[in-house]
């Protein structure tokens, strides 16, 4: 249960709600009011709260705590108003059967709160200034104190130039086990700005000898929500985003779209063939590890660069390639899947920054048994059906962007370009779709299915006002679908008429 | 017909509620997404000077993307970076 108090917090109340004759542990965490912040003397703190979302946010957090450590009962009380020194911020106790799980849960609570809970405070100096905590942007406030990237800026190849690449670069980490848990950590460590994590597994103990992110407390819970944790305390100025599912051909290409570099760190062929499709499809970089025994293969695939994972193995299906190859149980080298994971990081790194990395179409052997690493080219096959549908999508989106690098299209150039199968007109609340016109729509807000037309080549969009159309292509262009236009002008769905044939 | 331009609601806490100079705002607004919406109140709140790359946002008291699209009665806050506890 989640509370929020404009009151004193009294412990000694909020301890008995939580007596029970099961609960062998109490776990309390007190966030009190310090008289010093920063080397600075605090007089007294002001806490202001969005108190709607506030309250949904904070049983949210609980929920998923209780959830995410069986047997925890969480109780959590955080105040607001002005506070003096001493007096109690926020109060979470978690009562459970051991203390491993109360420890885990009430360090949960605490760490999420601090980084979603719509509360701000401000701190009053003795000296009569205030200031809100966090919301201090003087120019080298933050900045000019923080060394955490110095050693990696004094390289030449990166330079300040570079981290402020890596700061603005958003990275996808398929897989969370012995190669996605490395590559992680040296991607938050990097400094890149965004991080999405997805994996719809939970942690075993037997996953801890290889995957670094995770300890003993972590057992049992969703590997993501761990993940992440301990990423935002490693990398506080990052984002980290998780999604707590797999991935599949439904939401591959909605997770795929807007990132800089994809990271397959997955187990499977299923999902490596569903990844690199999205990923040559929206024309966004994979880097690929993959491995057995003592041995690893890394390679990184772009559109356009010729040689795909079909060509590699053409018509054999995903079920057969597991059952020869490093499916999930098989024997595994720790240090392999480690090495290959931090590979993999080094290639994603290299990619933000425009570093030359590994040749095209080559796929290095990395042997941890024997020592050596081997180089070798990848097949690229004539007749390969999927190679031949990317260069079209790659040639007509180039033709679209060099013929007029203009957003907005008339209608006789949908003609005349060909695109009159491509309109797409969309469509608000309360349409009526059985009008005239009306045959090819998508809600206004479904972007997640824009994304899915898009990456399948050209499109236009079309609305009643042309605005709504012209900002929704701007975003998926933004996005690096470089072939999506608006029809110039407001378009009532009758007009439409002519091109949906 | 509808009309293209929509009516959102807008609170202000914390800092932006210090900037704005106000705690909330009814607006007409053609943004399509929470970080056009932004701009428009930049421009029509010259003191709201706070780098919307900071902020974060939440729709209808949930958190969302900045380029998440908007529609009319939303209930839209930016968020400033959070310090509870
Ligand atoms: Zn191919």
């Amino acid at each position: 249960m989640f509370e929020l108090t404009s009151s004193p917090i009294d412990p000694a109340a909020l301890r008995t709600r939580l007596a029970a004759p099961e609960a062998g542990a109490l776990t309390v965490f007190e966030g009190r009011v310090r008289n010093h912040h920063q080397g600075r003397p605090v007089a007294r703190l002001e806490y202001e709260a969005f108190d709607e979302m506030a309250r949904l946010e904070g049983e949210a957090i609980v929920a998923e705590s209780e959830n995410i450590h069986a047997g925890a009962t969480v109780l959590c009380v955080h105040r607001t108003g002005t506070l003096q020194i001493g007096e109690i911020a926020v109060w979470i106790g978690v009562a459970s059967a051991h203390r491993q799980t109360g420890f885990a849960a009430c360090r949960h609570v605490i760490e999420e709160l601090k980084l979603r809970l719509p509360i701000w405070k401000k701190e009053h100096h003795p000296d009569g200034a205030s200031e809100w905590v966090n919301c201090t942007v003087e120019a080298g406030s933050n900045a000019a104190g923080d060394d955490t990237h110095a050693r990696q800026v004094a390289l030449p190849e990166i330079g300040p130039g570079g981290q402020a690449r890596l700061a603005a670069a958003r990275v996808l980490i398929v897989g969370l086990g012995g190669l996605g848990c490395p590559a992680a950590l040296y991607l938050a460590g990097s400094g890149i700005g965004h991080l999405t994590l997805v994996d719809g597994g939970k942690v075993e103990r037997s996953n801890l000898a290889r995957q670094i992110l995770f300890t003993t407390a972590e057992i049992g819970g969703p590997k993501v929500v761990a993940a992440a944790a301990r990423l935002r305390l490693h990398h506080p100025a990052g984002r980290i985003s998780a999604h707590a599912g797999d991935l599949t051909a439904g939401n591959a290409r909605t997770l795929v779209a807007g990132q800089d570099v994809v990271l397959d760190c997955s187990d499977n062929f299923a999902t490596r063939f569903v990844l690199h499709d999205a990923c040559l499809a929206l024309g966004v970089p994979l880097v690929q590890a993959a491995v057995h025994r003592f041995e690893g293969t890394l390679d990184v695939f772009q559109r356009g660069a010729g040689g795909c994972l079909h060509c590699l193995w053409p018509g054999r299906p995903a079920a057969e390639l597991d059952f020869a190859g490093n499916c999930d149980g098989a024997p595994v080298f720790g240090p392999a899947v480690g090495v290959l994971g931090v590979m993999q990081a080094a290639e994603a790194i290299k990619l933000v920054l425009g570093l030359e990395g590994l040749a095209p179409r080559q796929t290095r052997l990395v042997n941890l048994l024997d020592g050596t690493q081997l180089a070798i080219e990848r097949p690229v096959r004539a007749d390969c059906p999927v190679c031949a549908r990317l260069d079209q999508l790659k040639a007509a989106t180039e033709q679209l962007a060099a013929s007029d690098a203009a957003l907005l299209i008339d209608a006789a150039d949908v003609s005349a370009l060909g695109l009159s199968a491509r309109v797409i007109f969309l469509t608000e609340p309360g349409d009526d779709l059985s009008a005239p016109g009306m045959a090819r729509t998508v809600p206004a807000h479904d972007l997640a299915r824009l994304r899915e037309l898009a990456a399948d080549g050209p499109l236009v969009l079309a609305c009643r006002h042309g605005l709504r159309s012209a900002a929704l292509a701007r975003m998926l262009r933004a996005e690096g679908m470089g072939a999506v236009r608006a029809l110039a002008g407001g378009n009532p769905p009758a007009g439409l008429q002519s091109f949906l044939r | 017909m509808s009309l293209p331009s929509r009516k959102l609601q807008v609170r202000f806490f914390a800092v932006l509620r210090e900037q704005a100079g106000c705690s909330s705002v009814t607006v007409e607004s053609f943004a399509l997404t929470a970080a056009a919406l932004y701009a428009e109140l930049q421009s029509r709140f010259p003191a709201l000077t706070f780098p919307a790359a900071l902020l974060r946002v939440s729709l209808n008291e949930r958190y969302a993307d900045m380029t998440a699209p908007l529609s009319a009665g939303d209930r839209i806050v930016f968020i400033p970076p959070v310090a509870g506890g």
